[in-house]
């Protein structure tokens, strides 16, 4: 099929009938110039975005890695114009993020997710091998709960101007979309959610059931902008493990400042069109939030018709006098310097662990901070054994760890261990250093099998084994 | 501060003071309305008047007597807006800080929202009460749940921020 209108690649043609060429990353680059609906190489991206004419923006993205993600939405957030509204639609690989305040030791499993955990040297996990096939575990920059996510989830983030800005709008937008395309059990939850109500023929329960959800909220707001992004479970092939990516082995033994997670039931969208003949698919989802976005922000049929096809091709946009829409991915996340930036930041070990808030880890009640009951100690350890580890920064401030039973022995084994655990970042500190340090500090009154035990222990619950 | 910036100043404290009723500490020494200088520099000596600035992105600042170290946190319109505040990031003592960059952050209803320092400076303290009562924001936000305090750079620039009154006219035409 011809393209209706000539490619401008990253030449942005003058409305003059001149052949002057501007080039979109010039100084001289003018908006108000331009050739009306053109299409234009992804390289200009940045530009156009950050274009004071591009009012309204719909972009779909062709890449999966949640860092890039997230990135171009972090951008779009910074150096979109401060009157613009925005959406942006994107399938990450399966991954498990946290809230900007959460612990990942106790909202998620880190047994099953990639480990990236260990030396300095390990800190990039650019090289992370494609092949393997455990979900990322991401922190991201806006508030909330813990989420998952994979190629059955879709994540819509809408930026728009912050004086107009409510919490519910732009779940409510989604949930038009969704009624449009006959999930009309779906709506918005007091906690800015979206959940689908069951019938109990559906589930097999007696009574009505509870709703489930299929959408998490979360905000990001700055001076002028609010960021609104959530995840719709359309058709997850996670759906019945998807909880224990978020269950920490750690759950009964640490008690955190910050932000915890709200557990809710789950469903797909999916699930409502098991029986009908209607197809599902995700990319009608899009279509359909694209269209009441539009409808919400009053942006032009164009450049509606022209973002829902645009992820047909290769990463590539189109732009009107005031708006843009078009198909970025993982090239445009690189090429950016401020959006690798964002990338880089998101993968750094100190953005995903050292940002965690104060948390202590305690195998025994802890007066007034955490009196729970424990659950009993493996077999394989003295009875007499404690565990206890106060972060920040996610660094041990405080410790102590001992297997005696005798208090005096216990405390001089807490004190020569706290000597080697302090100032130590907690992610830093690999099993085979756990092992090390218990055995050069316990050696002395415990025997080494108790001591692998213990390092066993302690090990499996901070999720490296 | 920028030479631009030390020009326009002057300018902007006459629009201000043509605007505003001055104080009545003021009033009095006040000269007469063909000759405004003098009353507009009683009007930015006044401790009264300049102790407590705001910004438009809804911070407060305020000196303390020293003259040099200087409180912040978040109005009270902004701590009714965010709703309920579930976790403050408080900043690393000596973290050096400029005008409009982030000296903390507050969480509220699944929102992320950066604090930024009205001027410049260092950071001396961040206020240990809201590690582990963040909701103290909501509470007294401008008064003892202040975020952090900071050794100012240049006490001049508290003088471009806003004072009480210009700021209560940007929040309503909001």
């Amino acid at each position: 099929m011809p393209r209706p209108w000539p490619r401008a690649a990253c030449w942005l043609s003058s409305a003059s009938s001149s052949s002057l060429l501007i080039p979109c990353y010039g100084h001289r680059f003018n908006p108000s110039r331009r050739r009306w609906n053109s299409s234009f190489s992804a390289d200009c991206f940045a530009q156009l975005a950050s274009r004071p004419s591009s009012k309204h923006q719909i972009y779909q993205s062709l890449s999966t890695d949640p860092y890039v993600n997230l990135s171009i939405e972090h951008f779009l957030l910074e150096h979109a114009p401060i009157d613009s509204n925005i959406l942006f639609l994107y399938i990450n690989q399966p991954c498990v993020v946290i809230g900007r305040n959460q612990n990942p030791w106790l909202e998620t499993n880190l047994r099953v997710l990639h480990n990236d955990r260990g030396s300095a040297d390990n800190a990039t996990t650019s090289d992370h091998d494609p092949q393997d096939a455990h979900a990322l575990y991401v922190r991201r920059r806006s508030g909330g709960g813990a989420v998952f996510h994979d190629e059955g989830n879709l994540n819509y983030s809408v930026i728009s101007p912050r004086t107009t800005f409510t919490r519910n709008k732009h779940a409510e937008m989604v949930v038009r979309a969704l009624h449009h395309l006959g999930a009309t059990n779906t709506r918005v939850n007091d906690r800015h959610d979206i959940v689908m109500s069951l019938d109990s023929a559906t589930t097999g329960e007696q009574a009505t059931p509870q709703p489930r959800k299929i959408s998490g909220s979360a905000f990001k707001l700055t001076r002028h902008r609010a960021l609104h992004h959530g995840t719709c479970l359309l058709d997850s092939p996670n759906i019945n493990i998807l909880g224990s990516f978020l269950r920490s082995p750690a759950r009964d033994y640490i008690k955190a400042k910050g932000v915890e997670s709200v557990r809710s039931p789950v469903a797909n969208v999916s699930s409502v069109f098991a029986d009908a003949s209607i197809p599902f698919s995700i990319q009608d989802v899009i279509a359909s939030i694209m269209q009441e976005f539009a409808g919400l922000y009053q942006a032009g049929p164009d450049a509606v018709r022209r973002a829902q096809r645009a992820y047909v091709h290769e990463p590539e946009l189109y732009s009107g006098d005031d708006w843009v829409v078009g198909a970025v991915g993982e090239a445009q996340g690189y090429e950016e310097p401020e959006i690798m930036k964002g990338i880089d930041e998101l993968r750094s070990l100190e953005w995903k662990y050292t940002q965690t808030p104060q948390f202590i880890f305690s195998t025994h009640p802890v007066d007034e901070e955490d009196p729970r009951e424990r659950p009993a100690l493996p077999a394989s350890l003295p009875p007499s054994t404690r565990v206890f580890l106060r972060l920040k920064h996610g660094a041990i401030i405080e410790s102590h760890i001992s297997t005696s039973s005798d208090s005096e022995v216990a405390s001089e084994q807490a004190v020569r261990l706290h000597e080697t655990l302090k100032e130590r970042k907690l992610h830093e500190l690999t099993p085979p250093q756990w092992k090390e340090v218990l055995h050069a500090q316990l050696g002395a009154e415990e025997d080494s099998h108790a001591i692998e035990e213990l390092a066993r222990f302690i090990t499996t619950k901070l999720g490296w084994v | 501060m920028s030479p631009i910036a030390h020009s326009l100043r002057p300018f902007a404290s006459r629009l201000l003071a043509q605007k505003l009723p001055l104080p009545s500490v003021c009033r009095a020494a006040a000269a007469p309305a063909s000759f405004p200088r003098g009353s507009i520099r009683c009007f930015s000596q006044s401790p009264l008047a300049q102790l407590k600035k705001y910004t438009e992105s809804h911070e407060w600042i305020e000196l303390a007597d020293d003259g040099k170290t200087a409180k912040i946190g978040i109005t009270k319109y902004a701590a009714h807006s965010l709703g309920d505040v579930v976790f403050v990031e408080l900043p690393e003592v000596g973290l050096e800080v400029s005008a409009g960059e982030p000296v903390g952050a507050v969480e509220s209803v699944k929102s992320a929202s950066d604090v930024l320092s009205p001027v410049s400076g260092t950071v001396t303290q961040g206020n240990a009460v809201l590690d582990d009562k963040a909701k103290f924001i909501n509470q007294s936000p401008e008064d003892e749940a202040w975020i952090a305090e900071i050794e100012v750079a240049d006490v001049k620039e508290l003088d471009a921020l806003l004072d009480e009154k210009a700021y209560k006219e940007t929040i309503d035409e909001e």
